[in-house]
């Protein structure tokens, strides 16, 4: 491989070239990784017990997981919504993705791509901070629901899962809707219109031509949105209450209150292979490979 | 079909609340900045102000905060150009049986959750006596953002005729010139793209953030750590003002970009 | 300056694959050479070789008398034209021109000097600011080559450089070509599938197929003197009719056609033929005319498939009824008018040759051009080894 570069570039630039991605994939990817790991199969000691008699490998990290019911109720809490906000993504963002892939005009599609992608250049905290405005307990939607006379007090939406969702749904609902995109655009307008002139109606027409083709835009849309709401931490922050604690954030606080690493190495090494975990097994279900991942 | 009419005027409204659900929430935020109210809210109105960018001029603190973002964004490029084209270059020359492997490598902090790429920098240069830090928010950002990078020279790479290098080489360059003067130039576009996404994911980052940035803050932390204690419409002072310069930024690359797509249908 | 190129057993291997046989070639200083020979002969990997791109397996090159073994590309004294130019989009001509003047450290004042005197050659003056991207074909081709004139190189070596061109353009880019080439002396090295080009244009021209040099010889003696079967019916038209010796006098060979009767024809190549031996006699369409049946010398009878007016002269598709096989016979002004009338499908007619004409080489199996598909066809293996000079 080697060899290669310097034919093309020379000697000197080959090393640069060699020398720069592997302090990359070495020093920043993958020895950060594995000590994370080594971090998690340790036990916490102070600075006097390293070396000593305690100072051996073990899964009492992973254990403390399952026998802390709260931080158990969290893990799987945080699994159960995470699916939960991916499937509403993937609900509200559907529609949309169809009408830019078939039936707007392409300038019409120009433009509302155009408009999608704005907001989305804005800050994930802004746009977390701009829900939590609307939600808070004197906030707009409490007061036009109570103009309405819908409610008659106000609710309080930013404590337990509810804020936290609809939050996550809308910080990540772009990372599904230019998958989906994608995918539906690639179909044969043909194909839906053979559908409809043979009988079927929309939803047929939906289940049997589009989603199937539409397959591996939806799994990159889920993959992407479930690793990024099961990851989120600034959405849980801002928009929850104690109650209704993330995952990411018990990990925060190993690290920064409770000071023992080694046990938030742990549970951080439980969220990447959760992570893995539910992107190998939608990759499966839906059948798509890697290379289907393109941005 | 009346019920089809029905779906298609249907799908034209849900496209349209859908519109409406994505800017509402921004412009509402964007209005509480004028509203006279210590809490931010736009109900109810207490009449129009200017004051909280008063107070937020004063912040100190969001200061040293939007100093450090741009150092860290700064130093994301630096380090993160340089390997993002190194590794294009890499990946458009090497063909080896290993490469299948190495792409999955290159690609997974793109897939890795913003903490874990934290907390992994941040475990590593324990050892090395490194804690939190500009240093660290540096290197922990550059390892995902170089990813980008390297996607987006890639892009450009790919359509590079390689017969050009041949010809510089045939007409007496050496490889060096041949690259600085013919391919170096070639990128210039996508390296001024790549450098400009660098530095809004760089300067909008949290998650990884978060865990390497010690007791410096940036301003995502700044913004996040306000809306927690010590609330008041000066956050939203500082996001509109994020907000007009962000869809400026925005407008201005997405022309240029229209404006390069366009050349390149004519074949440069 | 010594532009001469030697190559010296030269071998060139991708893996198991032998892309070019071993190959001793000179060609002399000034020379406008051309290989000739279809896709995959092997053409553009000796030019390669010779150019730097490619290390041959085994074997020398010697340019100019000195040993290039080692030499890497951006150090030989020879320039290339590449196949799509391969200009730099994001200059303007004058730095196109300029670049290999520019990296040899060349001051601009010299650089912009030769540049305007070689825009001049080329007949692009004024040119030289414009963007290379602003330009049309033809004259891409030229700045093309003025930026290779401008290095010096004692080797100019051209890959198919007018293929991409139009018929018009082509035809006179070909004169600009070559008179650039006897205005400067330079050694040209030119590939083609195109044989009107190599004919055209080549003080020698090198037939190639499958990696193996089939002759070298100036245009006409390539023509008349075929030395291979592949050569014979790869230059120009011609029709091949299998036969066997009968006997030789000097140059004049006898054969027995079998169903075609005895046929005559003249020995080419270098190879002896001794009586009994497989042979092919090959006679050109332009050489074949009509005569009476009783009329003597080497008789061929076809039946006429189809009739080809060509303006200037027809050319009939005939299959000879002893044998059934394809004849093609061009005909013009020794047609009578009357005659040219009554030509029709399915008219029987007797021609005859000069065997003076037809050229009769042993049938060795080299490979052959398929007329109706254009593909190699490989006949058995083939006897003598490309080592011709």
């Amino acid at each position: 491989m080697f060899r290669q570069l310097r034919a093309r570039f020379g000697g000197p630039l080959a090393m640069a070239i060699v020398t720069l991605l592997g302090i990359w994939l070495i020093v920043m990817v993958t020895l950060p990784q594995l000590q994370m790991i080594e971090y998690s199969l340790r036990p916490n000691l102070l600075p006097a017990q390293i070396g000593g008699p305690d100072d051996r490998l073990t899964l009492a990290n992973y254990a403390t997981l399952f026998n802390n019911d709260i931080h158990r109720t969290i893990f799987f809490k945080t699994i159960w919504s995470s699916v939960l906000v991916t499937l509403l993504t993937l609900a509200v963002s559907y529609p949309l993705a169809w009408y830019l892939a078939k039936v707007a005009t392409p300038r019409q599609a120009a433009l509302c791509i155009l408009l999608l992608i704005i907001p989305f250049w804005i800050n994930e905290i802004l746009r977390t901070y701009s829900w939590f405005i609307i939600l808070a307990f004197r906030g707009p939607l409490n007061e036009v629901l109570m103009m309405l006379g819908l409610i008659d007090r106000p609710i309080r939406f930013l404590s337990g899962n509810g804020g936290v969702m609809v939050g996550m749904v809308y910080a990540y609902i772009l990372f599904m809707v230019f998958p989906v995109y994608n995918a539906i655009e690639s179909l044969d307008d043909n194909q839906v219109r053979a559908a409809r002139d043979l009988g079927a109606g929309t939803v047929r027409t939906h289940r049997r031509i589009v989603i199937p083709h539409a397959k591996p835009g939806i799994a990159t849309g889920c993959i992407m949105t479930f690793m990024l709401a099961a990851g989120s931490y600034a959405v849980p922050a801002l928009l929850g209450s104690p109650g209704s604690r993330w995952f990411t954030q018990i990990i925060y606080n190993w690290f920064f209150e409770g000071g023992n690493w080694n046990q938030g190495a742990a549970y951080a090494f439980l969220l990447l292979v959760l992570c893995i975990g539910f992107m190998s097994l939608i990759m499966k279900v839906f059948k798509v490979g890697l290379g289907d991942i393109g941005k | 079909m009346s019920s089809q009419r029905f779906l298609a005027f249907g799908l034209r409204f849900y496209v349209v609340i859908f519109f409406i659900y994505l800017f509402l929430p921004l412009i509402i935020m964007a209005a509480a900045t004028f509203n006279d109210s210590r809490f931010p809210t736009v109900t109810p109105w207490d009449g129009t102000t200017l004051r909280w960018f008063g107070e937020l001029a004063a912040d100190r603190g969001m200061w040293q905060a939007l100093a450090n973002s741009l150092i860290v964004a700064t130093g994301v490029l630096v380090v993160a150009v340089p390997i993002g084209i190194a590794t294009a270059l890499f990946l458009n020359t090497v063909t080896s049986r290993a490469k299948p492997f190495l792409y999955a490598l290159i690609l997974s902090p793109l897939l890795t959750p913003g903490v874990i790429i934290g907390i992994s920098t941040l475990i590593f240069w324990r050892q090395f006596g490194v804690s939190g830090g500009i240093f660290l928010t540096v290197l922990g950002q550059a390892t995902f953002i170089a990813a980008y990078v390297m996607l987006m020279v890639t892009a450009r790479l790919q359509r590079f005729d390689r017969t050009m290098e041949r010809a510089a080489l045939d007409l007496g360059a050496s490889q060096w010139q041949m690259f600085r003067r013919i391919l170096l130039p070639y990128l210039k576009p996508a390296l001024y793209s790549a450098a400009v996404i660098a530095f809004l994911q760089s300067f909008e980052n949290y998650n990884t953030t978060l865990f390497v940035v010690g007791y410096d803050t940036t301003l995502t932390v700044y913004i996040a750590s306000k809306v927690r204690t010590g609330l008041t419409p000066a956050v939203n002072a500082l996001g509109l003002i994020l907000i007009l310069v962000t869809v400026l930024f925005a407008a201005i690359y997405e022309l240029k970009r229209r404006r390069e797509a366009a050349r390149a249908v004519q074949g440069v | 300056m010594d532009g001469s190129v030697r190559l010296d057993e030269v071998v060139m291997r991708f893996g198991d694959f032998t892309a070019i046989e071993k190959t001793s070639l000179a060609i002399g200083s000034g020379e406008f050479f051309s290989f000739l020979g279809p896709s995959g002969c092997g053409k553009t990997t000796l030019l390669n070789i010779v150019s730097g791109f490619l290390v041959p397996s085994e074997g020398q090159v010697y340019i100019g008398d000195e040993p290039m073994a080692g030499v890497p590309v951006n150090r030989r004294p020879t320039a290339m034209i590449f196949q799509n130019l391969a200009l730099f989009p994001l200059m303007t001509v004058f730095e196109n021109i300029e670049f290999g003047l520019e990296v040899r450290g060349v001051d601009k004042r010299k650089r912009r000097e030769v540049s305007e005197r070689l825009l001049a050659l080329v007949a692009l003056e004024g040119s030289g600011p414009k963007m290379v991207t602003e330009l049309s074909g033809g004259q891409k081709q030229r700045v093309a080559i003025a930026r290779a004139l401008a290095v010096e190189p004692r080797v100019l070596l051209l890959d198919e450089p007018l293929s991409a061109l139009d018929l018009k353009l082509r035809q006179h880019m070909r004169t600009e070509l070559k008179a650039i080439q006897r205005k400067t002396g330079i050694t040209f090295i030119y590939i083609t599938h195109d044989q009107g080009e190599a004919l055209n244009m080549s003080d020698r021209v090198a037939v190639m197929s499958a990696g193996r040099i089939q002759q070298v010889a100036d245009p006409m003696t390539l023509y008349r003197q075929p030395a291979t079967g592949f050569v014979a019916a790869f230059v120009g038209e011609n029709n091949r009719l299998q036969a066997r010796v009968i006997d030789c006098e000097g140059e004049r060979v006898r054969l027995d056609g079998g169903a075609l009767g005895e046929l005559a024809g003249r020995a080419s190549g270098s190879a002896r033929l001794s009586n009994g031996e497989a042979a092919v006699l090959f006679v050109r369409p332009e050489h074949l005319r009509p005569v009476e049946p009783q009329a003597s010398g080497p008789k061929l009878e076809g039946e006429i498939e189809a009739v080809h007016f060509e303006g200037a002269w027809v050319m009939l598709e005939t299959r000879l009824v002893a044998s059934g096989e394809k004849l093609r016979v061009q005909l013009g002004h020794e047609l009578s008018r009357s005659q040219a009338n009554t030509l029709s499908v399915g008219q029987r007619l007797v021609f005859g040759f000069d065997p003076a004409d037809a050229v009769v080489l042993p049938d060795d199996g080299s490979p052959v051009v398929d007329e109706e598909t254009g593909e190699v066809v490989e006949g058995r293996p083939a006897a003598a080894g490309g080592a011709h000079v």
